[in-house]
């Protein structure tokens, strides 16, 4: 009878409405008892402060070793700690180059509270750049540190592609925060190169792109960090005004050109032989022209970004739907993609979703516009550096650019001298 | 020319240095700015970490958990809430729709990898378990059992599988948008403890 109920009630119940209780509960004769089960959740809190601790710790190893011993030796510990910690053990995330888009995210959704290890692992490194230079770079980050790890031989990149190629950190900043402050996504956690390594597995296409790295980091130092890195390009604004700065040696330079070879990152500037004969009046100039073509720039950069809002919008979730709604209501005899199902199923009306994707095309045309400034910005402050008369008269690190990596301070013959040199 | 030079000279400092002070001043009041900003978003309760959830009420089981996660096997496995099921004996989360006898062999069953299993408790109840460490996350019990019955099979991310990635890789493809982040509070979203 019973079995015949339920058969009559399972013809009678529709698609909609999954939380109605159909049957109703069973009143057990047996003296039933319900299985209790408990789901876990992991000390996450524990793994927070861990987690903080040895970004603090391997910090200090790194800037102790820097700025009291001037050797790499501890430094290329931390580097394995830090693959094997943070890269291997943790999975690599939360990660500081992954934090900017929290922290983006945090000023626009009022519903994301920051977690309090996100901020640190994001403000952390940056102190410690205004403070002592990229030190986090250096050892701590595991991204870094692994490429640092196969590097090998140093074949030095044409200094004009590589200037052209460190502006897009810059753009990858933009487009991250782009995408984080409009609520899409975070393509900086999606496009790690490194993460499928770490854990053995993941996206093929993100893995290969990682190991491609990771053989160009054979032939020349860290190509994700001064190609690729947004973080890093944040850090440099830092490291390049940094209060405490490294030196290759606390001695007189002896310009034998040593410390020059020996850096991966090309972070080393050789004196400068004005080679170029010109008045001091064109060089102003010719200044005064590039400050001019910023505001230029940027606003090029803004208009052209803003041009292009509606296409990045397409990355965003509710723009997408939104096409996929249109195109169902244009064909209602075509297969119901699950979106669409899923879009009818909660009952949302067509005004709602019309209403969030209008709100979306504003923030992608808003935030948009700022993204194209920064780029505009970037490229004007690039060439303007570019066209600097320097007054070097020895080889000095260029502190935007130095990871670190504490590779010169061996090559440097006065680092080797014991006796004192007045 | 020389004028120039001398005014240089009797300046307090350099023009570089004096570059260098106020570029330093510029960067550390950007550091406290930056910092102080974001500061103001951090939340300091016990919910210091963000969990990914599925909501189940919103959840159409679309199947692509169990491919999209970036583990081998997906984190997501299906939950029974005993309390709301009904313990039937025609389960529409057991068995397939089209099942042509209603007994264990393996094409009657809804579960491609036999994780739900059946216990009698008393005419005409049965007890419906999950074998976690076969269940892979792909939600076609769960669509049979809402369609059928009282919804008591559900999907979660379970929190020790799940490695709490910065981007969820399901909730990017989740058809639904039922994957949002959740405090530590509700890291699971229990349909028989409400």
């Amino acid at each position: 009878m019973k079995k015949f109920l339920n058969s009559l009630v399972l013809l009678l119940a529709g698609w909609k409405a999954a939380a109605i209780s159909r049957f109703p509960r069973p009143d057990f004769e047996s003296g039933y008892q319900y299985p209790e089960y408990t789901y876990a959740v992991p000390n996450e809190m524990l793994w927070d402060i861990i987690d903080v601790a040895m970004l603090l710790i391997l910090m200090g190893i790194v800037t102790w070793a820097l700025y009291k011993k001037r050797t790499r030796g501890p430094i290329l510990w931390s580097s394995v700690v830090s693959v094997a910690y943070f890269g291997f053990f943790r999975g690599g995330c939360v990660c500081s180059v992954g934090s900017i888009q929290n922290v983006a995210l945090a000023f626009v959704d009022n519903s994301y509270s920051l977690p309090l290890a996100v901020f640190l692992f994001f403000m952390i490194p940056i102190l410690g750049a205004f403070l002592f230079g990229r030190v986090f770079c250096s050892g701590v980050c595991p991204l870094g540190a692994l490429q640092d790890l196969v590097n090998v031989k140093n074949y030095r990149i044409n200094k004009a592609v590589a200037g052209a190629l460190s502006v897009i950190p810059w753009i990858y900043l933009a487009f991250a925060l782009l995408y984080a402050l409009t609520r899409t996504r975070f393509i900086i956690c999606q496009f790690d190169p490194f993460i499928g390594i770490f854990r053995l597995g993941g996206d093929i296409g993100m893995i290969a792109f990682g190991v491609i790295l990771l053989v160009m980091s054979v032939f020349t130092g860290r190509p994700f960090c001064r190609f690729l890195c947004p973080y890093g390009a944040l850090l440099s604004i830092f490291s390049s005004v940094s209060v405490f700065k490294i030196g290759i040696t606390p001695k007189p330079c002896i310009n034998c050109e040593l410390c020059h070879n020996s850096c991966p990152v090309d972070a080393i500037e050789a004196p400068y032989g004005n080679k170029v004969n010109e008045s001091n009046r064109t060089g102003v100039k010719r200044l005064l022209a590039y400050m001019l073509i910023i505001p230029v720039l940027m606003a090029a950069g803004g208009l052209l970004m803003r041009q292009a809002a509606p296409q990045l919008a397409r990355a965003n979730r509710e723009v997408r739907l939104y096409s996929q709604v249109m195109y169902f209501e244009d064909h209602p005899d075509g297969e119901m993609i699950p979106e669409v199902e899923a879009f009818y199923s909660q009952g949302r009306t067509l005004e709602d979703l019309i209403s969030s994707y209008e709100e979306v095309h504003k923030d992608f045309r808003l935030y948009g516009t700022l993204a194209g400034m920064l780029i505009g910005l970037v490229i004007g402050v690039k060439l303007v550096r570019l066209s600097l008369k320097r007054g070097r008269k020895q080889y000095e690190i260029a502190h935007s650019r130095c990871v670190a990596c504490g590779k010169c301070f061996s090559y440097c013959p006065q680092n080797r001298v014991k006796a004192k040199v007045n | 020319m020389k004028k120039d030079k001398e005014q240089i000279d009797n300046s307090p400092m350099p023009r570089r240095e004096f570059f260098r002070k106020i570029s330093k001043a510029i960067a550390g009041a950007g550091v406290l700015a930056l910092g102080g900003a974001a500061a103001t978003k951090v939340k300091g309760n016990k919910s210091a970490s963000l969990y990914w959830q599925i909501d189940p009420e919103k959840c159409t089981q679309c199947g692509r958990c169990e491919t999209s996660c970036v583990m081998p096997v997906s984190a997501v496995r299906c939950i029974h809430a005993n309390k709301v099921c009904g313990y039937c004996d025609l389960c529409g989360g057991y068995y397939r729709t089209n099942a042509k006898e209603l007994n264990t062999a393996a094409e009657n069953m809804i579960c491609p990898t036999g994780a739900i299993q059946r216990k009698f408790v008393e005419d005409p109840y049965f007890e419906y378990t999950i074998d976690e460490d076969l269940c892979n996350g792909c939600g076609k019990c769960v669509k049979g059992c809402s369609s059928f019955g009282n919804g008591s099979l559900f999907l979660q991310i379970r929190q020790d599988l799940c490695l709490n990635c910065n981007e969820c890789s399901i909730a990017n493809v989740c058809a639904s948008g039922a994957i949002t982040r959740v405090p530590y509070e509700t890291a699971y979203k229990m349909k028989d403890q409400a």
